[in-house]
């Protein structure tokens, strides 16, 4: 149902800016101006993000030492550029306009991301799980001795302290600025990345905890405070995982941050309910990744079929109902197919 | 607005934490296992060597060379006594492990392969030999910090520590 698009002609596979309202778009889906505002924004905190995570893995690489946390900090500061890569890869993605062999266009690009995310975040949690429980049960005490610096000879931990400042505030400020606009923009691999952010974050402020306590002669400090913190994360990793999972699976559109199914998915029965010829409805609504794939089986009333105009007029009051249902089909039929279940 | 002022806060909480370095006691880093503090009440470190020519001489009654040298220079600035004991390089570490001795000098390099059982000070001298540069450390029981950076303090300040054997 994109007879929308059918005037406005090729304009290459970027998603044509400079034409509508907002200039921006999804596939056929044009932005409205605050999502198309929002979408700039992402773009820009997550190349500033990607960069100021390159730096945080110089940082901490040049002050991690031998302390095995520090070496974890590095490893997960590498794996925290995966989901602002993945953003910008599957946002470039999802804006192409659907090809022959691509009917449904590229939305399911933001899933891939989501789902590259995912990985990357619970990652991020069993790496450090694992490594700071092995820590713990083998007793590792970790050695932090001094450095040189500028002619003086200062102790080591105060280096890598600085340097959890550092990386931690940056995750902390980002992330918070990045959870308004995935809700804005439906953007899951956005909600996935402020999840990384939040990870990177409590893993500075828990080694800062760590190292100042093998200052003061706990050898478990470090590991400890790891090993807690990580449970956070794999909580996190996993919940994404699954979502992203379910998500390209079909399930049923959920809000931006999986919490609940999306209102939407009710919204789209109540509103063509109150069409006056039809009778009842049933609706298939997924998420393809900020845009939702809408299928509406309708019965009209005492078995009448419905004109043309009648069903473009339903599946436009359909779309009007927010930005993100845009591919809409409205199937008028004699029974409500039994094969999909009352969604409650 | 909450949000900043949480931004802020944490931005204290660092500027604090970084200014508890020149505040700090003069007993941090903390040993967990209290060596340092043991050799001070003691008066005695005990000091494994294991033989290697132009560092650790074996030969007479008590050990000699470059690194012993260093090594009772440690003792007189902590004003203890060094008690030696001399054995191959892997019984050093199996003894640092067990806790028997404070410290091993043997011309170990950073490269060597007891990384994750000892722990190696910062290097303190750059020796080519045979076409590759050594830097050299001494062992320390791992996570001792205190004894580490007392000695690698000390370390620093001894101009004989660098230049050739």
């Amino acid at each position: 149902m994109s007879r929308v698009d059918a005037t406005r002609g090729p304009e290459g596979s970027e998603g044509a800016e400079g034409s509508g309202e907002s200039g921006y778009r999804f596939g056929h889906t044009e932005l409205p101006p605050a999502q198309a505002d929002a979408l700039r924004r992402a773009k820009r905190l997550e190349v500033v993000t990607f960069l100021y995570m390159l730096t945080c893995v110089t940082v901490v690489f040049a002050t991690a030492g031998s302390s095995q946390a520090m070496k974890t900090a590095w490893v997960e500061d590498s794996l925290a550029l995966v989901p602002p890569l993945a953003f910008l890869v599957a946002v470039r993605l999802g804006r192409r306009r659907p090809t022959a062999d691509h009917p449904y266009g590229f939305h399911r690009a933001t899933g891939v991301g989501h789902l590259t995310a995912a990985i990357a975040l619970l990652s991020v949690g069993l790496l450090l799980a694992v490594d700071s429980a092995m820590g713990l049960v083998r007793g590792e005490h970790p050695p932090i001795g001094t450095v040189r610096l500028l002619g003086h000879t200062v102790w080591a931990g105060w280096l890598m302290v600085a340097a959890m400042v550092y990386t931690g505030i940056g995750p902390f400020v980002l992330g918070r600025m990045k959870l308004p606009l995935a809700e804005q923009l439906h953007d899951k691999v956005l909600y996935a990345d402020a999840d990384m952010q939040k990870a990177d974050w409590m893993t500075a402020a828990g080694t800062i905890a760590g190292v100042l306590g093998i200052g003061i002669g706990l050898w478990w400090a470090d590991s400890g405070a790891a090993l807690l913190i990580s449970l956070s994360i794999v909580r996190d990793g996993w919940t994404n995982l699954h979502y992203a999972t379910t998500a390209l699976m079909d399930e049923r559109a959920r809000t931006f941050d999986d919490e609940r199914p999306h209102p939407l998915t009710r919204q789209v029965d109540q509103a063509l309910a109150n069409l006056s010829w039809v009778d009842d409805s049933r609706s298939r609504v997924r998420d393809q990744g900020h845009v939702f794939h809408v299928e509406s089986f309708v019965r009209p009333l005492s078995g009448r079929t419905p004109t043309l105009d009648q069903l473009e007029a339903a599946a436009d009051v359909l779309r009007e109902l927010d930005w993100k249902v845009h591919d809409v089909a409205v199937v008028p039929v004699r029974d409500l197919p039994e094969t999909i279940p009352d969604p409650g | 607005m909450s949000q900043l002022r949480r931004v802020l806060l944490l931005v204290a909480a660092a500027v604090l934490l970084t200014g508890c370095g020149s505040v700090v006691p003069d007993d941090f880093p903390a040993d967990p296992d209290g060596t340092l503090d043991r050799v001070r009440s003691g008066g005695v470190l005990r000091v494994g060597a294991s033989p290697r020519p132009g560092w650790v001489d074996v030969a007479g009654e008590s050990p000699a060379g470059r690194e012993p040298r260093l090594v009772t220079g440690f003792a007189d600035h902590l004003a203890v006594d060094v008690e030696w004991t001399v054995a191959g390089e892997e019984e050093l570490v199996r003894l640092l492990e067990d806790g028997e001795i404070d410290l091993a000098v043997g011309g170990f390099t950073d490269t060597n392969a007891w990384v994750d059982e000892v722990g190696l000070t910062r290097p303190y001298t750059e020796v080519e030999a045979a076409g590759t540069t050594g830097a050299h450390v001494m062992m320390v029981p791992m996570g001792e910090n205190a004894l580490m950076s007392e000695l690698e303090r000390w370390l620093d300040t001894q101009p004989s520590a660098g230049g050739r054997p």
